[in-house]
């Protein structure tokens, strides 16, 4: 692919999954105890456990978009948030498999009525984003190319040549 | 140039600063509700109850079976009434027609481990409104639902 339109595809999708996890986190900040609900209905973790990390997971989350976002601790923002992802789809299927009829949560009572294959295509597609900027910010980021916010002001530079 | 920083500091102790820096607000946030949490258990202590604490209450006591539909015909507490979440726009108003404000409603799932009775105990609170003549809960869970009944039976 052309480097410059690969740069823009790069900032695009950085935008997104950024956007998405900074609106999930901000949506369950407003109603852990709604969230710590979610996570209890997994039959996974005790109430004791879950309940704090109702409170403390969307925190993280906003962290970790504000992170691939602005550039500022990006690969680590995009380890968390692989890290966050892969275990919520295994977490999902396990539900699943036990019968289990569970809420995602992931946004809130926006997700209320998502079924759980829509949940499970957007966790897929949101990893698969987040792989992508993983691998071209590694590309980008080997001896002679920018990195991370580096790599991202350079695709700034590159739109406004464009 | 901040962004060489970045570059240079590996991705795990980014994400370790990132796991440490979002404490902070959720601290705050913790603190803020303190009061509105229960933090040890799903259910407060005051919304739980135990099946002879029930009958002490004697007749103004509106049975709920939260269990689903096929588990209720099959058996249930003598006077119960069927309200899940599967159906539960069809039995909301099935539910009201008999509830009134001088009675407390038990709901109970099947066991201990079930969400079932926690969750329609909390939609009749927050999308029901039930309250009793005070104003206070009346809103209950039975603490091992049916098969604690069982054995007192």
């Amino acid at each position: 692919m052309d480097f410059s339109l690969r740069s823009v595809l790069y900032r695009i999708v950085a935008l997104i999954v950024g956007g998405i996890f900074i609106y999930a986190g901000v949506i369950k900040v407003m109603d852990p105890i709604g969230f710590a609900r979610d996570i209890d209905n997994y039959h996974m973790l005790p109430w004791v456990i879950s309940v704090r990390l109702a409170f403390y997971l969307p925190w993280l989350e906003i962290f970790c978009g504000l992170a691939v976002l602005c550039g500022l601790f990006y690969r680590g923002g995009l380890l968390i948030l692989n890290a966050l992802i892969s275990i919520f789809i295994i977490a999902s299927i396990v539900a699943k498999a036990r019968g289990l009829d569970i809420t995602c949560g992931c946004f809130g009572q926006a997700s209320k009525n998502l079924s759980f294959a829509w949940h499970l295509t957007l966790d897929f597609v949101l990893l698969a984003c987040v792989i992508f900027l993983w691998l071209s910010d590694r590309r980008q980021s080997q001896p002679g190319a920018a990195s991370g916010a580096l790599a991202l002001q350079g695709s700034h530079g590159v739109n406004k040549k464009l | 140039m901040k962004g060489v920083g970045t570059v240079r500091t590996s991705a795990i102790r980014q994400a370790l600063i990132l796991i440490t820096l979002a404490f902070l607000p959720t601290l705050g946030e913790a603190i803020y509700f303190r009061n509105k949490v229960s933090w040890q258990s799903r259910l407060s202590a005051s919304e739980v109850v135990s099946v002879d604490q029930v009958q002490r209450w004697g007749d103004n006591v509106m049975w709920t079976d939260a269990r689903p539909a096929a588990e209720f015909e099959h058996d249930h507490i003598p006077g119960a009434i069927l309200l899940n979440e599967d159906s539960w726009n069809e039995l909301l108003p099935l539910f009201l027609e008999q509830w009134s404000p001088d009675k407390r409603v038990v709901v109970y799932c099947s066991a201990q481990s079930c969400n079932a009775s926690a969750e329609v105990a909390r939609r009749l609170r927050e999308e029901a409104q039930l309250k009793d003549n005070q104003g206070k809960n009346c809103v209950f869970v039975l603490e091992g639902g049916w098969e604690e009944w069982l054995k007192t039976r």
